[in-house]
């Protein structure tokens, strides 16, 4: 909210600059965004009379130009305007030579239809005040003083502050809150000007009525009359004001209901009195699907929830929220119906929210307006409109107010404040400190008797206070102290995260980069990643875009999301892992809803860094089985290879699922598929893996140790030629294995290439050791020779070399 | 025979003379001392020299034979000196070829806040938890003293799942999780880091999703100057031994008074930059644990009291690092990762 600072002046003495108030607005809770100048950037404008119109120099743009004389007081200058409004008489705004407007626009003598022009007269856009041009001439008052500076006449030369006000305090959202404030900080009185009370003989109560049918969502609903107005412009003193508050000026009458919006703090509405039908007001919940056009023209469909002012015949307005095209003060308006009144907070939020009408009114009454303070405010804006538009004010006002607001007491003790702040100040100044805040304050015993008043809504228990206490004598007498824990505990973190370090560890070891994916996924990504009978992803009933719009569901999104970004930006060689959540709908838990949890690889380009004589052959589906075993070792599992898996997005026959027992898969990995590559714009092989942390153990086991052997090894070669495609290199491996038995170490492949005639050569090298002996070339030979008697009988394949 | 001897161990003098390698001397000794060289079979012909000259020509001999395996080894020394430089110089290496590094694995910046901040709350005795990403109305907002229509909703625009559940919008429900998993226990002392939400279009200084660590503290006797106390060893840990801080009044719905919290500006120190602005870096948001918050965790706001906090990771390694755009960290580009390593 933008308050001018000027403004605030006149509720409270303040020897402080609009920079010293705004520190001290802040360092008492108050977030002040910024001080600037009411003023739009122009300089040397000044309030000129027009004299005389000497001649006409013939039209332009469909205007008269004339040429007048303008006097500033001291000098006389001729200058060409082409404005309707130029009129012998007329005080107006006025650039002489060297005066410079918006835009580094400096004025200067110009010569017009062969006329010198010393100057020009000027207009609202001209000067940077608004978008009115066509009206003419920006006048003033005909008794405005020559010569002087316009901006400053206007009450321009003000500072502004813009206050970010938390939605605690809608107390703050006025010059009188933020004076209020100043006052309580400075120790200043607060000055609030009497309201005089100008009024006619007839009582309001005999011009209009009101039924309250809904009084659960308006508690409170006055109306005041003022008849016999005439709507005209607002004098150029509260335009003005209400352009440094940000607001247009629309005429005086609304004008005035704005200027007190933003003096008092309190929503207003003036109605045309002779639109309300019977001028009966009836406060009423919607009819559902009434359909009503608000003040902006908009047609809205409305619902049961929502209030509406209505006369007995239809809507005239949505109460809180914006008033009615129907029953808007306009030209012909004589008689104003002023509204002043007191809303459910969570209705017109509601209303607001539903309807996308984010209105000044609404926005103070879902914080909570001042149920008390909304009679000075109606009192204030009748009498400013009497004094404006003319008119009569009818006496009093129609009240309709049937539960009135309980007094707010608050037991403060001074004990509890030490004990929550650490600190207390002495109890004549946490007295002085609440009271200049506007609080009662009453010794109780050892306690405060503290009676809160109804603008300030947000104090209730006795922390409340504390904070009030601490932030007005300064947060900076909170103590620094530690806590003074006896108990002294191990502090861990979860196993879930210990687990995700301990993996990530090893992927950082292994010299994969870490990504941060976002946890949102497009539609097209997750329809190329899904595989068929995944559940329907989670998606998001507000979005901010279709391309985040749901929650990723295939864990390798992220590390996908990190590819695509490196490859397009010409970074071939891509290492990347993450660990994070994917998202998908489950029975069971408070929100339906699992967040299983991944380490995911993502692998494209060279193995290693290319290096001076290493050209970085390129990485391949193994790579990516690699990493994930590397992780799966890390916590100590040994996994079998199957074929295939769950996860969609991977070329079915580069595609496989590592298990520690049958059907217990803990991980997969394999070649991304074309149409998952093409959804994330990638044109270049990618290789993945994934792995479920939920399955893993939460932490590895603790190593143990088995004594170094006494006897030395022994190794052995052994190369089959291996013809059927479909036989796997594990399947052998294994019946080599237990053929091999119980002296066995260890058996690796060591080599594998393509035999001319199609078959494949797959090598072994086999490492036998025995306990408690040297084993002999015999024994070796003999175990070497069954191996590949069993092995080659069983598959049909045949040893090479031998 | 002598004259023979004597023939011999001038030829061998002249071939070793003559030798050019390592290799040519080697030849020289086998003809000459080998199994079958001259001088071996002159020594093994000394059985026909009549027995009064043996003796004699036996020891000129075996002089000979010393004198001549002398003169080889310090030729095959000098010859393979001088091959080895010549070689080394063949062969030679140019050190200044840069060395052949192993992968540098790197853990992504976030992550090193994040393990920084949990460290250093770890070593004050916090336990660390986690909760859900999605989360429910009640454990997000109401549980929060934020009922539904609180107009404080609006500091967080939240996205949907449906009427009741949500993406969490802070850490801030790992506070009532806690307390309810501690079940009236005291101290509380656990920190909550985790992935959080809000409905905001990105820019350099909005995600959409980021990153908050919580930090809770409940006891029976706690007060806002132990907040104050040890955010500020936070920050000395985190900035550095001279940094400060400011607490500053604010609102959340849950806490009661709640501060926000300003780290000296460690860029300029304090003086204004274009950073800071005026000196000042706001880093957290914190607070006594509103009463009603106590309740909704278990706990009886006149038994006990408590403190909380909540950080944005993003934030801190903005300022730690320099980095002045927040969607850097979500691109995951490899040349930004790196820097990091």
């Amino acid at each position: 909210v933008k308050i001018p600072y000027g403004w605030v002046r006149e509720f409270v003495d303040l020897d402080l600059t609009a920079e010293q108030a705004a520190e001290r607005l802040i360092n008492a809770g108050l977030e002040v965004a910024s001080v600037t100048s009411a003023a739009p950037d122009a300089r040397g404008v000044v309030i000129g009379e027009v004299e005389a119109i000497e001649r006409e120099l013939g039209e332009s743009h469909g205007h008269r130009l004339l040429l007048c004389r303008v006097s500033t007081g001291r000098e006389r200058f001729a200058v060409v305007s082409g404005a309707p409004n130029t009129r012998v008489g007329l005080r107006a705004a006025f650039a002489p030579p060297g005066a410079m407007l918006p835009g580094n626009r400096a004025i200067g003598v110009a010569t017009i239809r062969g006329a010198e022009s010393q100057g020009m007269l000027c207009s609202e856009r001209e000067l940077g005040l608004g978008d009115e041009h066509e009206a003419g001439l920006l006048a003033v008052e005909p008794d405005a003083p020559l010569g002087a500076d316009l901006l400053a006449h206007l009450g321009l030369d003000d500072r502004v502050l813009e206050i970010e006000v938390t939605p605690n305090r809608p107390d703050c959202l006025s010059v009188l809150g933020v004076a209020r404030e100043l006052a309580a900080l400075t120790g200043r009185r607060l000055r609030v000007p009497a309201i005089p009370r100008r009024q006619g003989r007839e009582p309001a109560r005999a011009l209009v009525r009101v039924r309250v049918e809904a009084p659960d969502l308006c508690p409170r609903y006055t109306v005041r009359v003022v008849s016999g107005v005439r709507i005209g412009p607002s004098p150029a003193w509260l335009a003005a004001r209400l352009r440094a508050c940000g607001l247009r000026p629309i005429s005086n009458v609304v004008d005035v209901t704005n200027y007190v919006l933003w003096e008092l703090g309190h929503p207003l509405h003036a109605f045309d009195g002779d639109r309300v039908a019977g001028a009966t007001f009836v406060i009423r919940r919607a009819a559902a699907g009434e359909r009503f056009t608000t003040l902006d023209g908009q047609t809205r469909a409305l619902d049961d929830s929502m209030l509406v002012i209505a006369d007995p015949e239809r809507a005239i307005g949505l109460a809180g929220v914006m008033g009615g095209a129907n029953s808007e003060v306009g030209h012909a308006t004589t008689r104003v119906f002023l509204e002043s009144a007191y809303f459910a907070p969570g209705s017109i939020r509601r209303t607001s929210r539903a309807l996308g009408l984010r209105t000044d009114a609404a926005y103070r009454f879902e914080r909570g307006a001042d149920i008390e303070g909304l009679v000075d405010a109606g009192a204030r804006a009748v009498q400013l409109i009497a004094e404006l538009a003319g008119g009569t004010v009818a006496r009093g006002m129609v009240d309709v107010y049937r539960r009135r607001r309980r007094p707010v007491r608050v037991r403060l003790r001074l004990a509890r404040v030490e004990r929550v702040l650490g600190v207390v100040p002495s109890r004549p100044q946490a007295r002085r400190i609440l009271a200049g805040l506007g609080l009662g304050v009453r010794d109780r015993g050892r306690d405060l008797d503290v009676q809160v008043p109804s603008f300030r809504r947000d104090l209730a228990i006795e922390d409340d206070l504390a904070e009030e206490i601490i932030r007005v004598w300064g947060y900076d007498k909170i103590p620094s102290t530690l806590l003074a824990g006896a108990t002294i505990e191990v502090a861990r973190e979860s196993d879930r995260l210990r687990q995700e370090a301990i993996a990530r560890r090893a992927l950082v070891g292994a010299g994969l980069v870490e990504a941060v994916g976002s946890s949102f996924s497009d539609p097209v990504r997750v329809a190329a990643l899904r595989a068929p009978g995944d559940p329907e992803p989670v998606a998001l009933l507000n979005p901010l875009s279709q391309d985040a719009s749901l929650l990723r569901q295939h864990p390798l999104d992220g590390v996908l999301g990190a590819v695509s970004t490196n490859v397009r930006r010409r970074q071939p060689d891509v290492r990347v892992f993450e660990i994070g959540r994917t998202y998908e709908r489950s029975a069971g838990g408070d929100t339906g809803t699992a967040e299983p949890r991944w380490a995911t690889i993502a692998l494209t380009g060279a193995r290693h860094e290319r290096g001076w004589d290493d050209e970085g052959a390129a990485v391949d589906v193994y790579d990516a089985k690699g990493y994930a075993e590397h992780v799966l070792e890390t916590f100590g599992l040994t996994t079998h290879t199957t074929p295939g898996g769950r996860l969609g997005g991977l070329e079915p026959d580069r595609h496989a699922s590592l298990a520690t027992e049958p059907g217990d898969v803990v991980a997969e990995f394999g070649e991304l598929s074309a149409g998952a590559r093409e959804s994330f714009g990638i044109d270049v092989p990618v290789f993945v893996a994934a792995i479920r942390l939920d399955r893993l153990p939460a932490l590895p086991l603790a190593p143990r140790h088995r004594p170094l052997p006494r006897f030395p090894s022994v190794q052995r070669d052994m190369a089959f030629a291996i013809g059927d495609p479909a036989l796997a290199v594990a399947t052998v491996q294994t019946a080599i294995a237990r053929a091999a038995g119980a002296l066995l170490r260890d058996i690796a492949v060591f080599d594998v290439f393509g035999l001319p005639e199609g078959a494949r050569s797959v090598a072994w090298r086999l490492t036998f050791q025995a306990d408690d002996r040297t084993l002999t070339d015999e024994e070796v030979n003999a175990i070497h020779a069954r191996v590949a008697e069993v092995v080659s009988r069983q598959f049909g394949i045949t040893l090479r070399g031998s | 025979m002598r004259p023979q001897v004597e023939e011999l161990e001038r030829q061998a003098a002249a071939a070793i003379e003559a030798a050019r390698t390592s290799g040519e001397l080697e030849q020289i000794r086998i003809e000459f001392l080998g199994r079958n060289g001259k001088l071996t079979q002159l020594l093994r012909s000394l059985g026909q020299v009549p027995p009064e000259q043996r003796r004699e020509i036996g020891l000129e001999a075996n002089r000979a034979k010393a004198t001549l395996e002398a003169r080889l080894e310090s030729a095959l020394d000098a010859a393979r000196e001088g091959e080895r430089v010549a070689r080394r110089s063949a062969e030679r290496l140019d050190l200044t070829l840069p060395g052949r590094r192993p992968p540098r694995g790197v853990v992504h910046p976030l992550t090193r806040v994040h393990d920084e901040i949990v460290s250093i709350f770890a070593g004050l005795g916090f336990s660390v938890a986690e909760g859900p990403e999605i989360e429910t109305d009640f454990y997000n907002f109401e549980a929060l003293n934020m009922p539904k229509d609180h107009p404080a909703r609006d500091m967080q625009d939240t996205f949907y799942l449906s009427d009741e559940t949500l993406l969490r919008t802070h850490t801030s429900p790992g506070q009532i999780r806690a307390m309810r998993a501690a079940a009236g226990r005291t101290p509380v002392k656990t920190i909550v880091p985790g992935r959080v939400f809000r409905r905001d279009v990105p820019d350099a200084s909005h995600s959409p999703v980021f990153h908050q660590v919580e930090g809770l503290a409940v006891d029976r006797r706690i007060t806002m100057g132990d907040l104050k106390g040890t955010l500020e060893l936070f920050a000395r840990e985190m900035f550095g031994p001279k940094s400060r801080i400011r607490f500053r009044p604010s609102f959340f719905p849950f806490t009661e008074p709640s501060a926000e919290v300003d780290v000296l500006c460690f860029m300029c120190g304090g003086a204004g930059c274009r950073a800071c602005g005026d000196g000042w870096l706001e880093i957290l948001g914190s607070g006594m644990v509103h009463p009603t918050v106590l309740r909704n965790g278990g706990y009886d706001p006149e038994e006990v009291t408590g403190w909380a906090f909540g950080m944005g990771i993003e934030r801190i390694a903005m300022l730690k690092y320099g980095v002045d755009d927040l969607r850097l960290f979500f691109e995951n580009d490899l040349r930004f990762l790196k820097q990091f390593s």
